[in-house]
């Protein structure tokens, strides 16, 4: 277990908070160019970021009647802060980390588990029809996705025989968990986008109900919400990387440069994925989420406590 | 601050965060409000048990917490006639039975606290409450837990099955009348129910009064 002292520790969060929101925004900006066949340019790309913050921050509030306040403040910060906890708790190199909890996996798991509570307050929070309805989508997603996440989670501690990402991150070290558990990240990344709610599992914030739970929100607190988002999907990328692509785990590079490549080529798997495939019927994925991702993590599990038995 | 000082105060903060938000539970207006505060309430002292060394068991109720207070609140505005939770309702009800309640479950708590001996032995640095935890819950416990987990596995179910759309019996919502818009809908009069048009004005008519 290692810790880093506080002040260092929290802009290094912030820090990789930031780079994550922003890659997300340029990979985004990049794969919807490819997708859609027009010419992929990496300098407007790079520019997006900066342009949409200042054109949300110039935008006006919108306001809806008797909205919940302090709910809408506290959601996208309530996702932020679970994303930072999560992300504190996945060493970048081997001894180098925030906070190598000894629990790391529990606490990526508690963290994950408290982002429904604020994209359900985000919903419920603006007093407004769609937003709710995104609310209540996101809760049965993210019940169907729940149990197959914690699952490859618990997997994924079984061969370090620890609960700490940094000794989940070493027992790679002759395999990674993405070759010896391949049921793992394909189910880790499809929880992820509905986690974060991206992609073909944007439901809640989907265009069908014009926008969902972000419906009624414009200006800094929607600048806010897509931070959230961008936050979010970093925490999924670099846990992931940590957990089933070997973290710091890679020749010549030094370790953190391989744990930052590694959650940036998930980025690009999920920027990948929302445009490249359809978003996915509600009370479809809750199915298939409990006939097939369910049974399918507990092979994972059963299998992975097999052989490291 | 040395980090004696520092747990003690992040003791006390949780501590009154989780007094503060019990106690909110029951001030709120809303179903999806109340149930939020308890969830703020579980993770102050889930952080509590965090402090007394008890990683494991404090992230889980934080993690279960979640989900459970979330479920919780949707069940809730299942079963009651409240659109979507969006209405406001009193979150206290049943006074006297509430009070003769809470002032029995405080005394004995607070007796148990006053009376009981606790034990003062700091856990060693060596010692893996994760790993304990999972030989109690596998070993002696087995019982205890596995008895409790069925128990809640079947509350669970026939919850579920109340609140299913479907079941054996046919469509849940067989017979059900939609519920009038009209907050104060007039009193069935035979009479008037020949002549419809007559019914509605006297509806129109006693809404615009004052």
């Amino acid at each position: 277990m290692s810790w880093a002292s506080p002040l260092p520790a929290v802009a290094l969060v912030g820090a990789v908070l930031t780079a994550g929101a922003t890659a997300v925004t340029v990979l985004d900006h990049l794969a919807g160019a490819r997708t859609a066949g027009r010419p992929v340019r990496l300098l407007p790309a790079v520019g997006r970021p900066a342009a949409r913050s200042a054109l949300l921050l110039l935008t006006r509030r919108s306001a809806t009647p008797r909205t919940d306040a302090a709910a809408g403040a506290l959601a996208p910060a309530l996702l932020v802060g679970m994303a930072a906890a999560a992300v504190a708790a996945v060493p970048w190199g081997r001894g180098v980390a925030v906070a190598d909890v000894d629990d790391g996996i529990v606490l990526v798991g508690a963290a994950f588990a408290v982002v429904m509570v604020g994209v359900y307050l985000h919903g419920w929070s603006a007093n407004s029809p769609l937003p709710l309805h995104g609310g209540y989508r996101f809760v049965a997603l993210a019940l169907s996705y729940e149990m197959p996440l914690a699952l490859v989670l618990i997997a994924a501690a079984l061969p370090a025989e620890s609960l700490s990402i940094g000794a989940i991150v070493e027992s790679q070290a002759g395999m990674w968990n993405v070759v010896r558990q391949p049921l793992g990240l394909p189910l880790y990344l499809v929880a992820g986008a509905g986690l974060a709610f991206w992609g073909p599992l944007d439901v809640a914030d989907a265009s069908d109900l014009a926008g969902g739970t972000a419906a009624e929100v414009s200006g800094p607190a929607r600048l806010a919400w897509a931070a959230a988002q961008g936050a979010v999907l970093t925490a999924v990328a670099v846990v992931g990387a940590g957990v089933f692509l070997g973290g710091w785990h890679g020749p010549v590079l030094p370790g953190p440069a391989w744990t930052a490549l590694k959650a940036l080529a998930l980025l690009a798997v999920l920027a990948g994925a929302k445009h490249r495939l359809a978003r996915v019927r509600l009370e479809r994925f809750v199915v298939v989420a409990w006939a097939a991702l369910i049974p399918l993590a507990l092979v994972d599990v059963f299998v992975s406590g097999a052989l490291a038995l | 601050m040395s980090g004696g000082t520092l747990v003690d105060v992040a003791f006390w903060a949780f501590a009154v965060a989780a007094v503060v938000a019990a106690w909110l539970v029951f001030r709120v207006d809303s179903m999806v409000r109340a149930a939020y505060w308890l969830f703020a309430s579980f993770v102050a002292v889930g952080f509590i048990m965090v402090l007394l060394g008890a990683r494991f068991l404090g992230l889980v109720l934080v993690l279960m917490m979640a989900g459970e207070m979330t479920i919780m609140a949707v069940f809730m505005v299942m079963f009651m006639m409240n659109p979507a939770g969006l209405n406001p309702m009193t979150m206290v009800h049943q006074h006297r039975t509430a009070i003769i309640a809470g002032v029995v479950a405080f005394a004995g708590l607070a007796g148990v606290g006053l009376v009981a001996d606790f034990p003062d032995r700091p856990v060693a640095a060596s010692s893996e409450p994760t790993a304990e935890l999972g030989r109690e819950l596998l070993g002696d416990s087995m019982l205890v837990f596995e008895t409790a987990g069925v128990t809640l596995l079947a509350t669970m179910i026939a919850s579920i099955a109340l609140a299913a759309k479907r079941g054996r019996f046919g469509d849940a919502a067989a017979g059900s009348v939609a519920p009038e818009l009209d907050p104060e809908p007039p009193p069935p009069d035979p009479e008037e129910q020949a002549g419809h048009d007559h019914h509605h004005d006297a509806a129109g008519g006693k809404e615009a009064g004052p």
